[in-house]
């Protein structure tokens, strides 16, 4: 290593701005170096619609468990990889956006099992019987926090599923 | 007690002339944060549901000559996982156009992913912000206001193009081994 510089001598750009477009677009009465704010109202507005998506946030989960739970009795079925690997992506989908939703709602223990699914199922090839039970015990675990409504950590209960969904890993990984 | 509304209180952002295309495949995410941005007061919100459908949409509302019906997108807004064309391939697509409207677009990655290889990703591809889901009325604002307050300098090297990555800049005193001196250019954009 050479404390010499190279001389391929590469070209390098930095654009800066002339004037802040998004700034200028706010209109003139905005101070132009001080960071601004959107108002507080509206934040609070915000995150109202949050709570009051989150109540339709049951039904939601309730039907891509139902989509996942008709992918997985297909892919179980299908005898060509390529079938099984595009139902899969589905289920991936799936535990993605009951992640998602499930995260934002305050349902911390679904949003655990499905992006726990999700990484598994991204990771790993899907022909082998071991791994079908792993998926299994992760669709299990989603179905019975589901029913059981369990918010947050989820108790006592919460920590029996996530040993079940452990220990099937452990065991056929 | 009288609100305080002094001249060294800023007023609220308003986002009546913004335009924001929000890419999202996830029709539940995608009303809920393009209702959070109504509420933000965003004059237009576009949505769509992944790279695809997002590129066709920039190719026309950037051309402003073209269509009379679109404005120009100001915000970029995309998720990160997503079917037919992720948020990886739409950061590609974006920094390496030809066009100045689409590439120096500033863009806000929202990902479920909690990673330091995703941040590091989103970062390298040159996305402005990151948006860790869940979402919350705060962190969005926060992320559409630091877009607005700190436009970084855009920089162009070899196999890079985006926001500056250095968000902070620290005195060097060791030899300056750069084999070449940065070239300033001044754009309009």
């Amino acid at each position: 290593m050479t404390d010499e510089p190279n001389n391929e001598n590469p070209a390098i750009n930095v654009y800066s701005h002339r004037q802040n477009p998004l700034k200028n677009k706010l209109g003139i009465r905005v101070p132009t170096n001080e960071d601004g704010h959107l108002d507080p109202e509206n934040i609070k507005e915000a995150d109202k619609l949050i709570a009051k998506m989150c109540l339709g946030c049951e039904d939601n989960i309730a039907q891509q468990l139902e989509k996942i739970a008709d992918l997985w009795t297909d892919m179980q079925k299908a005898e060509n990889t390529d079938i099984r690997n595009e139902k899969a992506q589905e289920i991936f989908t799936c535990t993605h956006e009951i992640k998602d939703i499930a995260a934002l709602c305050g349902y911390t223990l679904a949003a655990h099992f499905a992006e726990s699914l999700r990484d598994y199922i991204s990771e790993t090839a899907l022909n082998l019987k071991n791994q079908r039970i792993i998926i299994q015990a992760h669709i299990d675990a989603m179905n019975a926090v589901h029913k059981g409504k369990l918010k947050e950590d989820g108790g006592p209960i919460a920590d029996e599923l996530k040993k079940m969904v452990k220990i099937a890993i452990n065991k056929y990984r | 007690m009288p609100p305080i509304t002094g001249r060294n209180t800023p007023e609220p952002y308003n986002l009546r002339n913004f335009s924001v295309l929000l890419v999202e495949d996830s029709i539940y995410m995608q009303t809920l944060v393009s209702e959070m941005l109504r509420v933000f007061g965003v004059g237009d919100i576009l949505t769509c549901a992944n790279a695809k459908e997002a590129t066709d949409l920039l190719t026309i509302a950037q051309a402003r000559t073209t269509s009379r019906y679109i404005n120009k997108i100001d915000i970029l807004l995309t998720d990160w996982l997503m079917p037919n064309g992720n948020g990886k391939d739409l950061l590609n697509w974006v920094r390496t156009h030809d066009n100045d409207d689409i590439r120096f677009l500033p863009i806000i990655v929202i990902s479920g992913f909690t990673t330091e290889k995703l941040t590091n990703d989103t970062r390298d591809l040159g996305a402005n912000e990151i948006l860790v889901k869940p979402i919350s009325g705060k962190l969005l604002a926060s992320r559409i206001c630091s877009v607005i307050d700190s436009p970084r300098a855009f920089i162009d090297a070899p196999g890079f193009f985006g926001p500056d990555r250095r968000r902070q800049y620290f005195a060097f005193t060791g030899k300056d081994r750069r084999s070449a001196v940065p070239n300033l250019v001044e754009k309009n954009i």
